[in-house]
């Protein structure tokens, strides 16, 4: 019995889709689409299109052309999964696929440096129980990290994305960025300290 | 902004950001779907990667042009993988049947006076081969970016019935895995390889020959302007360049070789 009764509905515990993924899964998935069944990679691309257009949006900052691009990292990857390492977490290997789309895109485009990226501002986010003006700061607080982080170097905006915005293990962000493991936290505090930087400057330009 | 955040709030904002990106306003896979799809239906060498094939192309390349000496039909048989950046050349069995001939041509994309205009609005320094003049037009496409140069009268080649123009100079920024710019040749048509400036062009003459370019949505669409002239085709710092002009191979490639 999974579910206890409450008030005459029963509550069950439901499994959440981890952010850590689900390598058992994946693997049974990839193998399937390996072997030629189109709709197990349906599974896969539905699974991870949220987190493909993300990484996308945080290199080219315009939604269609986010969704374009993580449109034709799917594409790739699929006719690239005969070189699949068996064994090895798709999720990364994805998100490599689709930034590399999306940096070709943008440097076609020859687009300049900084990137708009936005948020929903009414989509609720654990804050409900913020005051009005707590809620403002958060939000001036949003809008203001969000400009800083436009204004990084791609790679720069990439690690913080895979870490903060993506929750990727050290692991994952390794293989998703193509660098080794032991370089992953220096990369992102490298980052981090960039961001700052960015931060601390404006808000001294500003007071 | 005034405060300045400490290195806790700043954490706790990008954490409070990351829960707040939308996810793609619709499925997917629909789309990626219908692409997996219509790339299965293409000929399975176009599926091949362009950037693992490029040096295998080059080694083609080198060794079609000394085999093109000996048989010149191989040139033409092999052309495909020789690969022009931003061009692939398609044998076809028959050839393709132009559009008719229009009093009012029309070229595509905007109308400037000057290569140096069309240069900033290309982003690339457009080049002219001096041997035929001052252009009457230039016009620039941007998306993808090309550049055409027509001349509508030069003295010693003659005015294209079908455009009304003397010769025009196409420029393009292409590379292997870009294709901007396809040709369909069939029998009648010939493909030679000739020497210009220590690289190779490709000179297309005989029957009519039909191009196609990219459109901006990606869609192959059949080139409005055909002068049924004789066109050489070369690639130069990374530019691929195309003139079309009823000259022989020999004039296309001394006009060629003008290049400024």
């Amino acid at each position: 019995m999974t579910g206890e009764p409450l008030g005459g509905t029963v509550v069950r515990r439901v499994r959440t889709d981890s952010l850590e993924g689900r390598p058992a899964e994946d693997a049974v998935l990839v193998e399937r689409a390996q072997h030629g069944d189109t709709e197990a990679y349906g599974e896969l691309v539905r699974r991870y299109q949220a987190l493909a257009t993300r990484t996308a949006y945080m290199i080219t900052g315009l939604s269609a052309e986010a969704e374009d691009a993580a449109q034709d990292g799917f594409t790739k990857a699929y006719f690239a999964l005969g070189r699949f390492r068996s064994g090895a977490p798709f999720r990364p290997w994805l998100l490599r696929i689709v930034a590399n789309e999306a940096k070709n895109r943008r440097k076609a485009a020859g687009r300049r440096a900084t990137v708009d990226l936005s948020v929903a501002e009414d989509r609720p986010s654990g804050d409900t129980a913020l005051s009005p003006e707590e809620a403002a700061l958060a939000s001036e607080r949003r809008t203001f990290v969000l400009g800083a982080l436009g204004k990084l170097r791609e790679e720069d905006r990439l690690v913080i994305a895979y870490r903060y915005f993506m929750q990727l293990s050290e692991a994952e962000m390794a293989d998703a960025l193509g660098c080794p493991r032991g370089t992953v936290k220096s990369r992102l505090s490298r980052a981090i300290a960039r961001l700052r930087e960015i931060t601390t400057g404006e808000s001294g330009a500003d007071a | 902004m005034r405060e300045r955040l400490d290195d806790r709030d700043l954490e706790r904002t990008l954490s409070d950001v990351g829960g707040r990106f939308e996810g793609p306003r619709r499925d997917l896979w629909p789309a990626v779907r219908a692409r997996i799809e219509e790339r299965r239906a293409r000929p399975w060498w176009s599926r091949l990667n362009a950037r693992t094939l490029a040096p295998v192309a080059a080694t083609l390349a080198i060794i079609l042009v000394a085999a093109f000496l000996l048989t010149p039909d191989l040139a033409a048989r092999a052309a495909q993988v020789l690969g022009l950046p931003g061009v692939q050349i398609y044998p076809v069995p028959e050839n393709p049947t132009g559009r008719p001939a229009t009093s009012a041509l029309t070229f595509a994309g905007q109308r400037v006076a000057t290569a140096a205009e069309a240069s900033r609005i290309a982003g690339f320094i457009v080049r002219t081969p001096a041997a035929l003049g001052d252009p009457s037009a230039i016009y620039v496409e941007t998306a993808p970016v090309r550049v055409t140069i027509v001349y509508k009268s030069v003295k010693g080649i003659p005015v294209s019935p079908q455009a009304g123009v003397s010769a025009i100079v196409v420029e393009f920024k292409g590379t292997i895995e870009t294709q901007i710019m396809a040709k369909a040749i069939g029998p009648g048509t010939t493909l030679d390889a000739v020497p210009l400036g220590g690289s190779v062009a490709y000179y297309l003459a005989g029957q009519p020959h039909q191009f196609f370019f990219r459109d901006p949505a990606g869609n192959l669409q059949p080139e409005t302007l055909r002068l049924a002239g004789n066109t050489l085709l070369w690639e130069e710092g990374g530019f691929t360049y195309r003139l079309e002009a009823e000259v022989s191979r020999e004039e296309a490639v001394r006009i060629a070789s003008t290049l400024r």
